[in-house]
Order: structure tokens, then C-alpha cells, then sequence
């Protein structure tokens, strides 16, 4: 009797080490892939360019950050959306939409003799203001009319399409003022390595030559605005009512609700953050590309869902995080710099995320099969 | 097994990154990048173009193409590019003749020198146009290109009827040009009506669409200009679905594979061929001769046009021109 009792307790302990271990391996598997990306991308392309090219460098650091900026912001309203068992699918016309319009009034602006400066803020606050307005209506459709997230925002995705097309003709909206370019291709700090150099913030040292080729900059201002949305999400999404709620509506929609949870309001909500989130990566487009363009957003629609997902968010609701969704995000700017680096078809790249995007729901459900197993055992 | 897996990963890895310094040899030669504007049989050949003359030379070259057209997904890649270090010359086709400046200014200051084909910067005036920092500047002149066809366009249809342009993006330099020339051409002949000009983003199936549409609005169109690959191969399938080859004439640019096969099935009656082999080959002479210090290398170099038409489409001097890719 007693040596049966005891067997049994080693057993539960050894159950709760191994829920344990599955827990840890679903939460870090994310992580360990990422770094064994780059270190597979740093030997290889190293020994593959027999040691001229190297992948750790600060510029390509500084390159990668740079690469995920649009995917990451665009994941990061996704984020929400599909913790709340919702999907966007507007993003990306949503994002030239912001593109455009920001782009559009700053030419007018300073055309009518605006400052730069004023002029330059106040298209972009109208940009991103013109992105939340179709999420906002996402929302309202979806929450108020009961229409599925899916068909509303693809319906909302081509009249996005449509309204930024109509608005540039087709065009690229150019005649913006030097400001614009230089907020979207300046950085926080420079450096200069080597002789005769040395750190500088904010000012852009006036090198020529040799000097300017070992040149640096750190920390980019679109990849600073990237930083400070995601220091936002992380705060609003993990430790905040708004952000209970929205992991609640998507784990039972009924249940929240019977909580006293604002469904409705919150699902509005929910939209017009990821119109928000698409507005910045709009405006920031605007900022790097010296213009406005309708499809900046288009070709980044589908890697930012695949980031979002390769970040562990459930399609079903209730499960994610921010730091997922970043970490997605790198692992489809590290596949593609290391790839042409590589000198490989970038193509692969689309096999290896695709690989990677049923991997990590694979992983989810696995885990969500073992502990359930061991429970049910237990 | 994941102590085990671990060592034998970071064994080959350590492996790996040991095996190239035997072959090591740094030579004086430049090193040279290739990234084209989108993946299409013209930028194959202009490929083809560029690997015989760095093979002529004994030079390296590292080959990116973009999945899909646009400064969105031009420019990481061309960030690599940069970052890899090793590169001297950049040969590329800019996505956007506005928006691709600032990422190609930041090639030039990471000391590449660019040299744009096909497409063009700012105005394609490198000596006094707004841009001025690529090396030269190689292709069609798109606006006489556009001119041909009209005239060719007109010629088919005796002068008169309605017509209609597929075209790809606006901001495109050089599709935009032969749009520009094609509305010039047209209006040399008073007979002539141009009913609309359609943007299919580079997407052929847009292409088809749009072209079926305007079939069905405008019954009595008598000819399309298709501006690229894609335009014309979707103004083209779109009249075959349609059953109108013969009844509506289609003038191609881009000699591919596609439009020679349209062009013997009746449904396209002229097609336009550039010679991106040319741009491709002399893209990487000018680098080479740069590298050795000339100095008298042109700024703007147009490679001009092979027309083919029914008649001398086996003729070898002008099938030559046609856009031949190994395996397809």
C-alpha cells in the first residue's frame, strides 16, 4: 500500500515536470529557432563567401530592424485582432491608404507655404488618422451587424484599395519637402568606426568619402516609432483592463460578455487600433520612400499574418503575445537578409516561412493535446 | 538527444565556417551585384547578358530578384546586398524612379557604384537632370518605343478606329514613357481614338481582366499596345478567350515566348522587342571599364528596338532578339 501511494506521487511529479517542460518548450521554441537562425546564417554565409562577407554586423542589424518595420506594426494591430478571434485583412491597402493621404497633404501643405515642420506633422496625424477610419468601420460592421471579420475586412481591403488609387491616380505622390526623407532614412545616433571616428547623436556627421562608407546608423527613426509601438502593445495588451478583455472576448465571446465586458465597444476598438498601427507603418513609408504610394502595404500583407502566427497567436482566440509577434517578425527579416546574402534564390524564403508558419500551430496544438492528455490521466 | 543534436550542430557549424579559408584568394577584380526589377523572361535575358560579360571578364557576380515588383520589396533586398560589403558595382533596374533614391543613395554611400538598366532615376538626366549619382543609365527610349507601336498600330488598322493601352504602373519610368509616346503616336492620325489606358500593377491576370472588360464595354475596339510582358500577354490571352484574333489587333512590347506564339496565331500583329542582353552585357563592360579608370563612359546609352512582324519572324538576324530563357 505504502510503496503504491509513493509510486503514484513520483508519477505526478514526474507528470507536472513534464507539463512543465512542454509548457517551456511551446513558449521558447520561438526564440531558440531565431538564434539558430543566425547562426547558421553567420557560418554559412561567412565560410560560403570564404570570410569577406560577414551576417553579424551592426549595419546588417541595423538593416533587419529597419526590414521589419512595416510587417511588425502591421502584426502588431493583428495581434490584437486575432487574440480577440478576429482577422484583418485590410492591412495592407489600409497601409498605402496612409501612404497617400499623408503624403498628399504635406505637398499641399508646403505648396500653400506651410513651415516644413508643421506641415510635416500634420500629414502625418491626418495619415494615420485616415487609416483608423476604415478599421473603425471594420469594427462597427463586425461588432454591431455580426458580419464575419474575415468578409468585412477583405471587402474593406479593396475599397481602401480603390480610395487610395482614386486619390493618387496611380501615382507615386511626390513633392514632399527634405524633412520627410530625412525622418525616414536618418537615425538617432551615427558611428563611424575605424580612425578618426567616433559617436554622434542625433546630428548626421558631414563625412565624404572613405569615411562615409564606414558610416553607421543606429537605431533608425522609423525603427525608434517601431520601438515605441511596441513598448505601447506590450503595456496595453499584458498589463491593462483593455488587454484582459480582449484575451476574454476571444476565449469565449458569451462568457465575456455575461462578465460585463464591453464587447461591442471593444471590438471597435480592437479595429481602429489595427487602422492605427497600419496609419504609422503608412506614414513611415511615406517618410523612407520620399512619397506616397498606394501599394507599399500590399506585398507585406500575408508575411505580417505569418509573423503574428509564427509568434504563437492562435487563429481561435485567446492565446498570443506582442513578444511573439516580434519575434515572428525577425525570423522573416532574418530569412530574407540571410538568404540573399547567402546569394540563394530569395524564393526559398516562402518555403522556410511556410514551413515555419505550420510548424508553430503544430507546436500549439501539440501542446494543448499533451496537457490535456496528462490532465485527463492525472 | 538535444545535448547530442546540439554538439553536432555546432561541430559543422565551427566546420563550416573553417573550410573557406584554403580558398581564399583575394583578386583585383570588382565584384558585381545584380538585382532586376521583377522576375520576368526580359530581366532573365538581361541576366543571361550580364553572367557572359562577368564570365568575359573573369569577374563574380551575386544575382537577387525581387518576387514581386515594387519599392516595398526591392529595397530589403537591396539592403543585403549592401550589407554583404563585398560588392563594387550595383547593376539594378529601380522599381520607382522617386521612391528608389533614397535606397540607392545609401548604396552609394556605402561605396557602390550604381548603374540603372532598363528603368532610371529622377529623370534618367545623370548629367543634369535631378539625379545624378548612378554611373549610366542603359536602356530603350521608351517614348520612341511608344511611337512605334502607334504608328505600327495605325498602320495595321489603316489610320483609324478606337484603341486602348494596358499599361503597368504610373511611376514607372519606363512603362509610363511608352504610354506618353503611344498617346504621341496616336494623335499624329485624326482617325485615331484612344478609349482608355488600364494600370494592371504588373499582374498578368489583372491584365486579362481588364482587357476582357474593355472588350465587352467597347465592342468596336480596333486595337490594344500592350506596355510589357505581362500587359501584352494578358491583351493578348484576354482577345483569344474572347475569339476575336484578327478582329482586334494587339501590339506587344517584349518579345517573349508568349507574344512570338500570339504572333503566329494571328492575335498580336507586331511585336516589340528590346535587347536587355545588350543592356545587361554593357552594364558590366561600363563597370569593368570604370574599374580600370576610363573616364568617358556615356551617362545614357539607348539600346533601341528589333520589330517583328509575321514576315521576318524566322529570319535569324531579327529572331535573335527574341527573349530566349534555357528551360522554358
Amino acid at each position: 500500500m505504502a510503496a503504491e501511494s509513493s509510486s503514484l506521487a513520483i508519477a505526478s511529479a514526474r507528470t507536472a515536470r513534464q507539463k512543465q517542460l512542454v509548457l517551456i518548450v511551446s513558449r521558447v521554441w520561438a526564440w531558440v529557432f531565431l538564434a539558430l537562425l543566425i547562426a547558421f546564417f553567420t557560418a554559412s554565409v561567412f565560410s560560403t563567401s570564404g570570410g569577406s562577407v560577414n551576417f553579424l554586423t551592426l549595419r546588417n542589424s541595423q538593416n533587419i530592424l529597419m526590414a521589419i518595420t512595416p510587417v511588425l506594426l502591421m502584426g502588431l494591430g493583428q495581434t490584437f485582432v486575432i487574440i480577440a478571434a478576429g482577422i484583418d485583412l485590410s492591412v495592407g491597402w489600409v497601409m498605402g491608404l496612409a501612404s497617400v493621404i499623408s503624403a498628399l497633404v504635406i505637398a499641399d501643405l508646403v505648396a500653400q507655404g506651410m513651415a516644413e515642420t508643421p506641415a510635416i506633422v500634420l500629414g502625418f496625424v491626418i495619415g494615420v488618422i485616415a487609416a483608423a477610419i476604415p478599421g473603425f468601420i471594420n469594427g462597427v460592421i463586425i461588432a454591431k451587424l455580426r458580419i464575419p471579420s474575415f468578409i468585412v475586412t477583405l471587402g474593406m481591403s479593396f475599397i481602401a484599395r480603390g480610395i487610395s488609387l482614386l486619390l493618387s491616380g496611380g501615382n507615386v505622390v511626390i513633392g514632399q519637402p527634405p524633412g520627410v526623407r530625412a525622418f525616414g532614412n536618418e537615425s538617432l545616433l551615427y558611428l563611424i568606426s575605424g580612425e578618426g571616428g567616433g559617436l554622434y547623436f542625433l546630428q548626421r556627421p558631414n563625412v565624404t568619402g572613405e569615411a562615409l562608407q564606414r558610416l553607421d546608423r543606429i537605431l533608425p527613426w522609423p525603427v525608434v516609432v517601431t520601438a515605441i509601438v511596441v513598448a505601447i502593445a506590450l503595456f496595453v495588451l499584458h498589463k491593462t483592463q483593455f488587454g484582459r478583455h480582449t484575451y476574454a472576448i476571444g476565449g469565449n465571446r458569451e462568457a465575456a460578455l455575461r462578465a460585463g465586458v464591453p464587447v461591442d465597444r471593444h471590438i471597435i476598438m480592437l479595429y481602429t487600433l489595427s487602422g492605427i498601427t497600419c496609419g504609422i507603418a503608412g506614414i513611415l513609408h511615406t517618410a523612407r520612400f520620399n512619397g506616397g504610394s498606394s501599394i507599399a502595404g500590399d506585398p507585406l500583407m500575408l508575411p505580417s499574418i505569418a509573423a503574428v502566427i509564427i509568434g504563437g497567436v492562435s487563429m481561435f482566440g485567446g492565446h498570443g503575445s506582442v513578444a511573439g509577434t516580434v519575434i515572428g517578425a525577425l525570423i522573416i527579416a532574418v530569412l530574407t537578409t540571410g538568404l540573399v546574402m547567402l546569394n540563394v534564390q530569395p524564393f526559398w524564403q516562402f518555403i522556410v516561412v511556410g514551413i515555419v508558419v505550420i510548424l508553430a500551430v503544430l507546436i500549439d496544438q501539440a501542446r494543448d493535446l499533451i496537457i490535456g492528455r496528462m490532465e485527463s490521466q492525472g | 538527444m538535444s545535448k547530442r543534436f546540439l554538439l553536432t550542430l555546432i561541430l559543422g557549424l565551427v566546420a563550416l565556417s573553417i573550410v573557406p579559408f584554403a580558398a581564399t584568394a583575394q583578386m583585383e577584380k570588382p565584384k558585381i551585384g545584380f538585382l532586376p526589377g521583377v522576375v520576368d523572361p526580359f530581366y532573365q535575358v538581361m541576366e543571361i547578358g550580364v553572367n557572359e560579360a562577368v564570365a568575359d571578364f573573369g569577374l563574380e557576380v551575386v544575382t537577387q530578384y525581387p518576387q514581386t515588383w515594387g519599392p516595398s520589396v526591392q529595397t530589403p533586398i537591396l539592403e543585403a546586398m549592401i550589407a554583404r560589403g563585398d560588392l563594387d558595382y550595383l547593376i539594378t533596374a529601380p522599381t520607382d524612379k522617386e521612391q528608389m533614391i533614397a535606397p540607392l543613395q545609401s548604396a552609394v554611400d556605402a561605396g557602390i557604384k550604381v548603374i540603372t538598366v532598363d528603368t532610371f532615376l529622377g529623370d534618367g538626366d545623370y548629367v543634369n537632370g535631378p539625379v545624378t549619382f548612378p554611373l549610366s543609365y542603359i536602356g530603350s527610349d521608351n517614348v520612341e518605343g511608344g511611337r512605334i507601336a502607334a504608328r505600327a498600330l495605325a498602320e495595321v488598322l489603316g489610320g483609324k478606329g478606337k484603341v486602348y493601352v494596358q499599361n503597368t504602373n504610373v511611376g514607372v519610368s519606363t512603362t509610363e514613357q511608352r504610354g506618353q509616346g503611344f498617346i504621341e503616336g496616336i494623335s499624329e492620325f485624326p482617325e485615331m481614338e484612344l478609349v482608355g489606358m488600364d494600370y494592371n500593377l504588373d499582374d498578368a491576370n489583372t491584365a486579362v481582366e481588364q482587357t476582357a472588360a474593355k472588350l465587352q464595354a467597347v465592342p468596336d475596339l480596333a486595337g490594344i499596345f500592350g506596355v510589357n510582358v505581362f500587359s501584352a500577354y494578358g491583351a493578348g490571352n484576354a482577345v483569344k478567350a474572347a475569339g476575336l484574333e484578327g478582329k482586334v489587333q494587339v501590339i506587344a512590347f517584349d518579345a517573349t515566348k508568349d507574344a512570338i506564339q500570339n504572333l503566329r496565331d494571328g492575335v498580336v500583329s507586331l511585336v516589340i522587342a528590346q535587347k536587355p542582353h545588350d543592356m545587361g552585357y554593357l552594364a558590366v563592360a561600363f563597370a569593368m571599364a570604370d574599374w580600370r579608370g576610363v573616364t568617358s563612359i556615356p551617362k545614357h546609352v539607348t539600346t533601341g528596338y528589333a520589330v517583328i512582324d509575321i514576315n521576318n519572324v524566322d529570319d535569324p538576324e531579327v529572331a535573335r532578339f527574341i527573349y530566349q530563357v534555357p528551360g522554358q
